[in-house]
């Protein structure tokens, strides 16, 4: 489905593209292979990290609502990015030039101040993370909207583009390191398997069969920072992909790990690339903001899957 | 095998474990009991080395818990949660295989020792029907002898278990019962926090009982209606049938 998915998106748009003529010297050719094909892919690998790290908050917090978006990851990367974009600061990683130090920079200073405050209250829960998450999501959300009242009229319109998530783009220099990473994310999530499995039971369970939980928190955080930061710097904060898709991976009843894995990061980067395409199609000539798109979609489709989730257990 | 010596816990200012002092042997079985918050899950969480002792010690064979690392801990002793939820789908196969986890490095297969002891698990607990399964899809008594299976393929000489019976039908509840006793008479040492004194009275060699998070007893299991009447305000009784002895509450 996901390959077939990938396969027909980029023919579809306002511009029809003929298949014959892909490979011809032409404006249909232009906009299939720099345009279309770009937006398609980074579209499913932002939605496979974004969806895969709303799996592994969820399952770290063993909290169906514990995403990056709440944990102010999202936000901490999209304040970075914003304040980069401010002052037209640019840093360059691995080739990946831009605001990318800087979402990295925004969503680990939100995991550290959240393990800071855990550690300095003692008997510090899960409930106390999420806490400090929700404290610095605010937080960041308010030094994004300082930026954006101090930004002059035209940069203010930009920034409000970004921060509504898009993920057009031109070129695939930007596809190439997020997909690096997409698979860095899948080998370390299969590599780790036994540990999160053994998180998912529970701290003390898990840290009575030799597992230190604390640490192993601390540097899956560290590892998820790196990569929202990635695709918050690259297509701006989209919402509900994290929150959603591990919700229905776990709920389509997937008995085991490796499927549960594969099936969230197929379902999320599947997800994107529709919404995307829903996005520059539903109002021509109009490209909506895709995050727009997540969100209108993604908040009536997550109330029903609660209300049937109700239903069965009634 | 375990030495407590002094041992205070605070929760803030208020404390839940005061002055305990009591030492637990290899191969004793024990009851632990006591009112609602009067600290028994706290205490048993300290003795498996989940919680920091607030004030004394807990030594295991002679060394302080606080010095060992969590998978050298792991190798000596299994704490079975109360709850056994589960936040991803698990097979059970996998949760059992978690059992060897201090044994096992990151990219290292399973070991033939950690088959063998895998298979003698699945063997031993009647799981063999259940391997393929999603934990979340097991009935609670199902769940709960999974669980203690963990704790017998982890393969270490204690086990430490809060509320195992809660929740358990009377058929669940004898099982698991007996499932703990042929672990005791294979040698191992065993604590067990419960209200459900009826079922564990029986297996237990020594009890101890909390009040208010002070040791009211602690030794070899005697019925004492006056100990029992003290922690619970209730008579409890004696009666044996078929050579088997039964307490319970008197109403």
């Amino acid at each position: 489905m996901a390959l077939l998915l990938l396969a027909f998106t980029p023919f579809l748009g306002i511009t029809p593209i003929d298949p014959g003529r892909i490979f011809q010297d032409s404006a249909n050719s232009f906009i299939f292979w720099h345009l279309r094909v770009p937006r398609t892919i980074l579209g499913f690998v932002a939605g496979a990290i974004l969806a895969l790290s709303g799996l592994v908050c969820q399952n770290l917090f063993k909290n169906n609502l514990a995403t990056p978006d709440l944990l102010g990851i999202s936000s901490g990367a999209a304040a970075g990015a914003v304040i980069a974009l401010k002052f037209k600061l640019h840093l360059s990683f691995l080739g990946n030039g831009g605001a990318y130090i800087f979402s990295y920079l925004g969503a680990i200073s939100a995991v550290l101040f959240i393990f800071m405050v855990a550690r300095l209250i003692k008997n510090s829960s899960l409930y106390t993370f999420l806490m400090s998450g929700v404290a610095i999501n605010f937080f960041y959300a308010s030094v994004i909207v300082f930026f954006q009242y101090i930004f002059d009229y035209s940069d203010t319109f930009s920034l409000l583009r970004w921060l509504m998530g898009g993920i057009s783009v031109a070129g695939y220099g930007e596809i190439v390191f997020l997909f690096c990473l997409l698979v860095v994310f899948l080998v370390l999530v299969f590599s780790f398997k036994k540990e999160f499995l053994l998180v998912s039971a529970g701290d003390d369970f898990a840290q009575s069969r030799g597992l230190n939980v604390a640490n192993f928190r601390i540097y899956s955080f560290l590892g998820l920072s790196f990569f929202v930061g990635a695709v918050v710097s690259t297509c701006g904060p989209i919402g509900f992909i994290a929150l959603v898709v591990p919700h229905v991976s776990r709920s389509w009843g997937k008995s085991h790990y490796n499927e549960t894995v594969a099936f969230t990061f197929l379902l999320g980067g599947s997800l994107l690339v529709l919404a995307d395409l829903l996005a520059r199609t539903l109002i021509p000539p109009v490209d909506i903001p895709v995050g727009i798109v997540t969100a209108l979609l993604g908040a009536p489709f997550f109330l029903l899957l609660l209300i049937a989730q109700l239903k069965k257990t009634d | 095998m375990i030495e407590v010596a002094g041992l205070s816990y605070f929760a803030g200012a208020r404390p839940l474990l005061q002055e305990l002092d009591f030492t637990v042997n290899k191969n004793d079985f024990v009851l632990i009991f006591g009112q609602n918050g009067a600290g028994k899950s706290t205490l048993l969480k300290i003795l498996a080395g989940l919680v920091p002792a607030g004030k004394g010690e807990v030594s295991l064979n002679g060394r302080n818990i606080a010095g060992y690392s969590k998978k050298e801990l792991a190798t000596l002793l299994s704490y079975l949660p109360q709850s056994d939820e589960f936040g991803l789908p698990i097979l059970v196969k996998d949760i059992l295989l978690a059992g060897r986890y201090p044994y096992r490095s990151i990219f290292k297969k399973p070991s033939d020792r950690d088959r063998e002891i895998f298979s003698a698990g699945v063997e031993r607990f009647g799981l063999a029907d259940l391997l393929q399964r999603n934990m979340q899809t097991l009935s609670g008594g199902e769940r709960k002898k999974v669980l203690l299976a963990t704790a017998f393929i982890q393969d270490v000489p204690i086990i430490l278990l809060d509320e195992p019976v809660n929740f358990l039908d009377p058929g669940s509840t004898v099982q698991l019962i007996q499932m703990l006793k042929s672990l005791h008479q294979s040698g191992k040492t065993i604590l067990v926090v419960s209200h459900e004194i009826e079922h564990f009275f029986p297996c237990a060699n020594k009890m101890l009982a909390l009040k208010n998070g002070r040791l009211s007893y602690f030794g070899r299991k005697i019925f004492s209606p006056e100990l029992f009447q003290e922690i619970f305000q209730v008579d409890f009784q004696r009666t044996f049938f078929g050579g088997r002895e039964i307490i319970f509450v008197n109403e």
